[in-house]
């Protein structure tokens, strides 16, 4: 049976992680359509998206073979690396050294890059569709991931895969409604939750690996998650409050 | 660039985008790992030494980061 206190985080981290994902993936596909129409737009858009499927389905169950532990071991460590980089850029952001990601940005150099490369309608079409499914493959790529990361250990692919797809619906329901780029997703507050989540995921399946998991079971993820939480606002305030001592 | 070395990058970059934070995780996870192993009377601890040492790393990654942004 499924324990709330585990399907919360792995629906929490695959939904929020998952919105910035989509909704980077987005603003590429509202760029091209916006050039060259939704035809182009989302017909890579679907090809990256029947691409992946193919993905999850031939490593869904392969993962059903690997051992418990070993399964563990290697997701906790490739979930503490993805998790600690979100959390290490998100800290940056936070602190104002490194710029927050402007959606509004990305939409027009897309459509900039896009219009100089074109050259003949059928070419046009072309490069539109490859770069929508260029930018769908590659965020639905970390998706793929964090859904795998987060379900795969612990029986928990289902609530991690109502969660991206939670995601997938608001950004996609958000999206056209407004028709624009969503450059009032708060990106680097989600992508500082995601960081501090997955990163707690990560501590507690190496740990779990190691045959010493940590005292109060699945109850140590929320506490873990505050830990990181204070851990990288504190390293952030630092950072924005003394970058002389810092840069010393 | 075709798609599958974008793929690849994209994968590599997930994972080692930040080759001194990955160096410092794997080293974290290899010295908790010895200790659980080697000690079993200090295999308690083990959950303790990565958090502080997954803490660490973050700070050094995010200090370094700083120091070379600054």
């Amino acid at each position: 049976m499924l324990v709330w206190t585990t399907a919360a985080p792995a629906i929490g981290a695959a939904f929020i992680a998952s919105t910035v994902e989509v909704v980077e993936a987005f603003t590429i596909v509202l760029a091209v359509a916006t050039l060259r129409g939704w035809r182009p737009a989302l017909s890579g858009a679907f090809a990256a998206l029947a691409v992946l499927a193919v993905v999850v389905a031939a490593l869904g169950p392969a993962l059903n073979l690997v051992p418990l532990h070993a399964l563990q071991a290697v997701i906790g460590v490739l979930l503490l690396l993805f998790g600690l980089g979100w959390l290490r850029k998100a800290v940056l952001r936070a602190a104002g050294v490194m710029a927050l990601h402007d959606e509004d940005a990305i939409f027009e150099r897309e459509r900039r890059e896009l219009g100089e490369e074109m050259t003949s309608d059928r070419v046009a079409n072309g490069i539109a569709a490859l770069a929508s499914f260029k930018a769908v493959l590659l965020e639905g790529l970390e998706v793929v991931f964090i859904v795998l990361a987060v379900g795969a250990g612990r029986g928990l692919m289902v609530p991690a895969s109502i969660g991206a797809l939670a995601a997938f619906v608001a950004v996609m329901a958000a999206g056209l409604l407004i028709h624009k780029p969503l450059s009032r997703v708060p990106e680097n507050t989600l992508k500082f939750a995601v960081g501090v989540m997955l990163s707690s995921f990560g501590v507690f399946w190496t740990a779990e690996a190691m045959e010493a998991p940590f005292p109060g079971g699945d109850l140590a993820l929320p506490a873990l998650a505050a830990v990181f939480l204070l851990i990288a606002l504190a390293l952030a305030a630092i950072v924005r409050l003394r970058p002389a001592e810092v840069a010393s | 660039m075709s798609v599958v070395t974008e793929v690849l990058e994209e994968l590599w970059s997930m994972f080692v985008g930040d080759r001194r934070l990955t160096l410092l995780v794997l080293a974290v996870l290899a010295i908790a790992a010895t200790v659980s192993w080697l000690a079993p009377g200090l295999r308690a601890a083990t959950p303790a030494l990565i958090l502080i040492g997954a803490a660490g790393v973050l700070a050094d990654s995010v200090f370094q980061a700083a120091r070379k942004a600054r």
